[in-house]
């Protein structure tokens, strides 16, 4: 007994001492804003919080390296986490009410920007006097504002587009013009027959993403929330039908190669088991993976709702932007956005060339490394195209609940395929996510 | 007199021990309180309130009002009974025949099966989960290998349908804890007397006789344990889920945990309705635990 309890003991202590051992690494991490002494001077240490190592922390040490240039003092840390331990870590952090461990700048994806911004007032720092948001793509100031102020810095860009299998499409009798500019029912009914001629589907699809609806909505300027960002938007929304029954037309066409995650995804990318994939341009450099393919892609511009008036052929998925948290070092911070994703053109040049970053800063949308042919997609200029699309993205509010929607939708959409009357499934979601975010 | 004064050395005595004693477990006492009862305590006041993120605020009972017609919530507690009411049986059942079969002193090997059947205990519940997210896998080394075999002739959905996405969480939670509750009940067979077997083998009792009459009788306590644990275990659900299919096709497999986890940091924290789900849980094990012991337990 005694043994057990002399365990215990030592275990509590060795327990305390982690803890406080823990404890005292964070200032270390966070760097020395917590010093608070020197705030206001230009040498402060901050510390950058993102994810993807092959994007955004590579975008990171491009700007810090431009930074460091005219600013030599600068000490910036970039630490990378996974984005949903980013999440997890502000939410608790913000919540704590300590400010202690927290970075001075943080990555944010836009579908979830608004949640942050909306639920920890003052927390975020106003960049309104350090940036022009008139400066940056008209769609990314909705989830990057609040109530007139802008608190984010806009980074890259979810333009969609089209990536094409030419010779598919050839073998189904059909040209690149014939697919240009198409609607989603025409795209179905090419669908057929590329699946009938070839026996490959036309997309790819994971029933737990309804990534295919927030495009076509969005193309529609519709979301799933109102204009306020408040209110859900899903009975009587006409894009949404639209976009639920189109689905349904697919899926029930036969034309759809199912996965269950990212991973399946770009393997039926890559072993050529779709003909086309509708998505955001930052699927480039996983669709160029596969080399053996060369030549045989191009990117067109992503189909368009047919009933909807206003629906063009531009929209948008995911995306992300930069946030800088009201602690100690915050104008350090601004400074460094501002100076770097905030106006730098010639940093932009470098992204796109090394990193393959397509940005959202209007000044920065041409230029050499804009207009460079692509020899993987049969030497179009795809930058130049993505850039054109970006400028057509219809505006949204994505609001504060984008995620609990749809995970809503996701449910009701295996309704509605099972035979539910579409009013009927847009009905009980509405009900449904009504009493989520009240 | 003599006896007075040393009744009041005795008194002094017991008073020093308890002193000693309470002294020991102060700290332990302490810690408890501050680690475990502050933040239950906490949780419960948070469970009371509403709101994004910081901005939250007293709503009285409309979470726990809020609880009982919130579709997801409801979809979460069945997919929840289901695993429980499915996989602890057939574990309890499982691990009670492999450590009799275990047990018999006369199979060789007997050390290396005990530790092939422990050893999924001892792995990383992330690193497996993910390991049967591939196996199952649509053109994973499951269905590949029953079609091979004849068994199936086109691949099983095994992740991406609702019915079969819960039996390969089932089969994925039972492969990680069988082993768990075996060695529960190899323990517990080490301290049934031989002697009781050979009278009741002497008397022309068979195997299957010995087993429900004397084996099982003598586990009763270890049963309940395994199987109170086993419910409280299932009820926190999560790794697999999350991992394996991410509580989908749908709402399909989501379990309570993984719902709360949605709630505070998948979808725009809400903290309070989160605590409140979080209640749910602590009120079911309640529930279930004096369920348990109502049903198995001494009467004494």
């Amino acid at each position: 007994m005694k043994k057990v309890l002399a365990l215990f003991l030592s275990c509590m202590v060795l327990l305390a001492g982690c803890s406080s051992g823990g404890g005292g690494k964070e200032p270390a991490v966070s760097g020395g804003n917590s010093g608070g002494s020197d705030s206001g001077s230009k040498a402060e240490e901050i510390t950058i919080w993102a994810w993807d190592p092959a994007f955004n922390i590579a975008a990171l040490n491009i700007a810090k390296e431009a930074y460091s240039k005219k600013n030599p003092d600068a000490k910036i840390n970039i630490v990378e986490f996974a984005q949903a331990d980013i999440i997890q870590k502000l939410n608790t952090g913000l919540n704590s009410g300590t400010t202690k461990g927290l970075p001075n700048i943080v990555l944010i994806e836009d579908y979830r920007a608004q949640g942050f911004l909306q639920s920890y007032p003052d927390a975020f720092y106003d960049l309104s006097g350090t940036i022009r948001a008139e400066d940056f793509a008209d769609y990314k100031i909705g989830p990057t504002s609040l109530d007139g102020k802008q608190y984010g810095v806009p980074f890259d860009s979810g333009v969609t587009g089209m990536y094409v299998r030419k010779d598919y499409i050839e073998q189904a009798g059909y040209t690149l013009d014939d697919l240009k500019n198409i609607d989603w029912k025409q795209y179905i009914e090419i669908g057929k027959v590329i699946k009938e001629k070839t026996g490959k589907d036309i997309i790819t699809l994971d029933p737990n993403d309804l990534g295919i609806i927030r495009m076509m909505i969005q193309s529609g300027g519709s979301w799933y929330l109102a204009e306020d960002g408040k209110t859900p938007d899903l009975a009587g929304n006409a894009a949404l039908k639209e976009a639920f029954e189109l689905y349904k037309e697919m899926m029930e066409a036969n034309v759809v190669k199912v996965n269950a995650d990212w991973s399946q995804f770009i393997a039926n990318i890559n072993n050529g088991d779709v003909a086309t994939v509708p998505t955001g341009n930052w699927i480039t450099p996983s669709v160029k993976a596969e080399a053996s393919q060369a030549g045989q892609w191009a990117i067109l511009p992503i189909p368009k709702l047919p009933q909807t008036p206003n629906s063009v052929h531009a929209t948008n998925l995911g995306g992300s932007s930069w946030y800088v948290m009201n602690i100690p070092g915050a104008e350090t911070a601004a400074d460094f956005l501002a100076e770097t994703f905030g106006s730098d053109v010639e940093m932009y040049q470098n992204l796109l060339t090394n990193v393959g970053a397509i940005g959202t800063l209007k000044a920065a949308a041409s230029g050499e490394a804009y207009s460079k042919p692509d020899d993987f997609f049969g030497g179009q200029q795809i930058v130049n195209d993505f850039a054109a699309w970006t400028a057509e993205i219809p505006k949204v509010n994505y609001g504060i609940s984008t995620y609990a929607i749809e995970d809503i939708l996701i449910v009701e959409m295996q309704n509605y395929l099972n035979g539910k009357s579409i009013d009927q499934v847009l009905s009980d979601a509405q009900a449904q996510a009504e009493a989520q975010v009240k | 007199m003599l006896t007075m004064k040393a009744d009041r050395t005795g008194l002094s005595i017991r008073a020093k021990s308890h002193l000693t004693g309470w002294s020991f477990i102060l700290i332990a006492v302490v810690m408890i309180a501050v680690f475990y009862f502050y933040p239950m305590v906490q949780a419960l006041i948070l469970s009371f309130k509403t709101g994004t993120g910081s901005n939250l605020s007293f709503t009285g009972w409309d979470n726990y009002v809020r609880l009982l017609s919130d579709k997801t919530f409801l979809t979460a507690l069945t997919n929840t009974f289901i695993y429980l009411i499915v996989q602890v049986p057939i574990m309890i059942i499982l691990a009670l025949f492999i450590s009799v079969l275990l047990n018999d002193s006369k199979l060789k090997f007997r050390g290396f099966f005990r530790t092939a059947i422990f050893l999924p205990c001892v792995t990383s519940l992330v690193a497996y989960s993910v390991v049967f997210k591939y196996l199952f896998a649509a053109d994973g080394l499951v269905n590949s290998l029953l079609m091979k075999l004849s068994i199936i002739h086109e691949p099983i959905q095994w992740i991406t349908d609702p019915f079969w996405a819960k039996i390969t969480i089932i089969i994925a939670i039972t492969w990680r804890w069988t082993g768990y509750n075996m060695i529960f009940y190899l323990s517990a067979l080490q301290n049934i007397d031989s002697s009781i077997y050979e009278a009741a083998r002497i008397d022309g009792a068979s195997s299957f006789r010995q087993f429900t009459k004397i084996t099982v009788p003598m586990l009763k306590p270890i049963i309940l344990f395994t199987s109170i644990t086993s419910t409280i275990g299932t009820l926190q659900l999560f790794d697999e889920v999350m991992n394996i299919t991410k509580g989908g096709p749908g709402n399909a497999t989501l379990s309570i945990s993984q719902y709360i986890y949605n709630l505070s940091f998948k979808y725009t924290a809400d903290f309070g309705y989160a605590a409140t789900v979080s209640y749910s849980i602590v009120v079911i094990i309640v529930l279930l635990s004096i369920l348990q012991f109502k049903v198995a337990g001494d009467k004494k």
